[in-house]
């Protein structure tokens, strides 16, 4: 799939879906990225642009011949249908005879662990068990793309948790090609393969997930997934120059105006005189996480302040106005431009 | 506890007063019914009997009865699907001033159909449209208001996103609307269809000035029974023929209704 392009909520958007491997979309509400699966689906027609699969040109095929079968935010489990029935749409529809479809859609109930659960009417399941069902009436279908809109946002932790579970066990089985489109990073993490980081229905980077995460290209990425800590700064000669010292780069920038951004995960909380510190500053808040809490150190020096988020290890306890150290391991600092563009991760139209 | 308790039995209550206010009108009718002869100061019939029957029969009740129900069956027939296009369409905003589009279809209920029919009459003899025809012509014209405003009602709370499923799951145009909407809209649909049919079957004035006298139906029968002295027993009989059907509709309607919702 590639060369799509949509003004107003989508410009410049183009992305490969490898067959059998999952791709995120993330973005924030409003981004274009749920325009990106109703274009894929054909439930939109784009006014400019393409969908291609397998190497052929979609524009103008009908969403019911795409194969690809879509999994929304809702469940939207037909409510006139028993379970097994909802499951067994597609193959009825595709003229596959009563009973066959019914057996079919017991398998697919087996798949998604809702054996037993065909001769309940759609209505009687908890928001679960109606995501599980969606998922195993899409996968029914035997899409070529299994196009996923947000399908577990609307669910507990707790669940989510199981469906991503479900949805590793159902890609190591099926192997199906999949375009999910979240928000969530973690959940882009857990699920997929490599992701694509759009907003303001603009494509700003796509790669694998610990690329995004360890060398995001803008501020916008490196906010979108979840990055907490940026000092602005001035780069000369491969090393970032900001209140909290000059700190040798991995690879060589641009010289010129840069935000020093590091992951909360790769910053260690040390001692004030451990020697290896890079930084020393004073803690002006804690968050619980857990086991695993989350500071915010506040470093001042001659040139101004900058405040550095770090994860403590499991155990590890640190109190407000305590003075630490920080260690900032040196493969772990990246720099992207300054972005003057935008103050928050989101902008952008009305649409999901 | 005693609170609902209290809330239940008014509840409970006021829905057997307003049973009572709707079946109280029937008693005289069902005893008339059934009265061969019911002097004044008596308080009951002094002869029971079927001579109202007889009667009801004789004037051509029958007939009236299946042209009455086949009225109000085209009425619905070609009213419901008139009134779920435009209410889908009304209520998707997809139709430009949807509001004065609603006013204009709102219309003939407003105006009085006296007025109506008879100018439309002229219109009709003069395009030499066949009477029967112009009745029904006219009467979907009334109906399609009360359909429509139904099926506005139903598409608003109608999910498309159902129909999007149904799409990526392989199903055509027609196959969504046959296998998707039309089952989730059905108890609309059926209370749309339940409208119309009362439209049809239980006018008066359109088939009297439209249809001319030739096309009788229940209502008619009734009013010259009723215009007559000393039917009472036969307009008795007719009326309640007239009453029963719909009622026995209804019920069926409303439980359509409610297994939708159940479901």
């Amino acid at each position: 799939m590639h060369g799509r392009g949509v003004a107003p909520a989508l410009t410049g958007f183009s992305l490969e879906v490898p067959a059998g491997s999952c791709v995120a979309i993330l973005g924030p509400s409003g981004s274009g990225k749920s325009t990106v699966l109703r274009l894929t689906a054909g439930l939109d027609a784009p006014t400019a642009g393409s969908v291609h699969l397998d190497g052929a040109d979609l524009a103008g095929v009908l969403p019911e011949r795409r194969g690809m079968a879509m999994v929304f935010q809702r469940p939207l489990l037909f409510p006139h249908l028993s379970v097994r029935d909802n499951v067994a749409f597609a193959d009825r529809v595709r003229g596959v005879p009563r009973r066959a479809a019914r057996r079919r859609a017991e398998e697919y109930l087996g798949l998604v662990q809702l054996d037993g659960f065909g001769d309940r009417p759609a209505r009687a399941l908890s928001g679960g068990q109606e995501q599980r069902v969606a998922l195993a009436r899409a996968l029914a279908a035997e899409p070529r793309v299994l196009l996923l809109d947000e399908p577990f946002s609307a669910l507990d932790v707790r669940l989510r948790e199981e469906m991503h579970e479900l949805l590793a066990d159902l890609r190591a089985r099926l192997e199906p090609t999949i375009l999910l489109v979240t928000h969530d990073h973690a959940e882009a993490d857990a699920l997929a393969d490599s992701a694509a980081v759009l907003d303001g229905g603009r494509l700003l980077q796509a790669g694998p997930l610990r690329d995004l995460y360890a060398r995001p290209a803008s501020l916008a990425v490196s906010r979108l997934l979840g990055g907490r800590t940026e000092v602005a700064g001035t780069v000369v000669a491969g090393v970032h120059h900001s209140p909290l010292g000059a700190l040798a780069l991995p690879r060589a920038f641009p010289d010129g105006a840069a935000v020093l951004v590091l992951r909360h995960e790769a910053v260690q909380v040390t001692p004030p005189a451990d020697p290896a510190a890079d930084a020393v500053g004073t803690v002006v808040r804690v968050r619980r996480r857990g086991l695993r809490g989350l500071v915010t150190v506040e470093i001042t020096a001659d040139g101004g302040s900058a405040t550095v988020d770090a994860e403590l290890g499991p155990g590890q306890d640190v109190g407000t106005g305590r003075t630490v150290g920080l260690r900032l391991p040196a493969e772990d600092r990246w720099v992207v431009p300054v972005d003057d563009a935008s103050d928050g991760p989101s902008a952008g139209g009305p649409r999901a | 506890m005693s609170a609902p308790r209290a809330a239940g039995a008014a509840s409970r209550a006021g829905r057997a007063l307003l049973a009572l206010w709707l079946v109280l009108p029937l008693v005289p009718l069902l005893l008339w019914a059934f009265a061969d002869r019911w002097a004044f100061p008596a308080v009951l019939p002094q002869e029971w009997g079927t001579r109202g029957a007889e009667e009801a029969l004789a004037a051509g009740a029958g007939g009236a009865f299946l042209r009455s129900t086949l009225l109000g069956a085209v009425v619905a027939a070609l009213a419901t699907p008139l009134g779920a296009m435009a209410g889908r369409a009304l209520a998707s905003r997809q139709v430009p001033a949807g509001t004065a589009v609603l006013a204009v279809l709102l219309a003939p209920l407003a105006l009085p159909p006296f007025a109506v029919a008879l100018g439309l009459d002229v219109l009709l003899l003069r395009l030499r449209v066949p009477a029967a025809l112009g009745v029904v012509l006219l009467l979907v014209v009334v109906a399609v208001p009360y359909t429509t405003l139904t099926m506005r009602a139903a598409y608003a709370a109608h999910d498309r996103g159902f129909e999007d499923v149904a799409r990526t799951l392989g199903a055509g145009r027609w196959r969504t609307v046959r296998s998707v909407q039309l089952p989730l809209v059905a108890p609309a649909l059926a209370g749309a269809a339940f409208l119309a049919f009362l439209v049809g079957w239980s006018d008066y004035i359109v088939t009297v000035l439209v249809g001319g006298g030739r096309l009788t139906t229940l209502p008619l029968l009734v009013a010259a029974a009723a215009a007559a002295t000393g039917s009472e027993a036969q307009v008795a009989v007719l009326s309640l023929t007239a009453i029963l059907p719909p009622v026995a509709l209804l019920v069926v309607v409303g439980s359509l209704g409610r297994r939708g919702r159940r479901a």
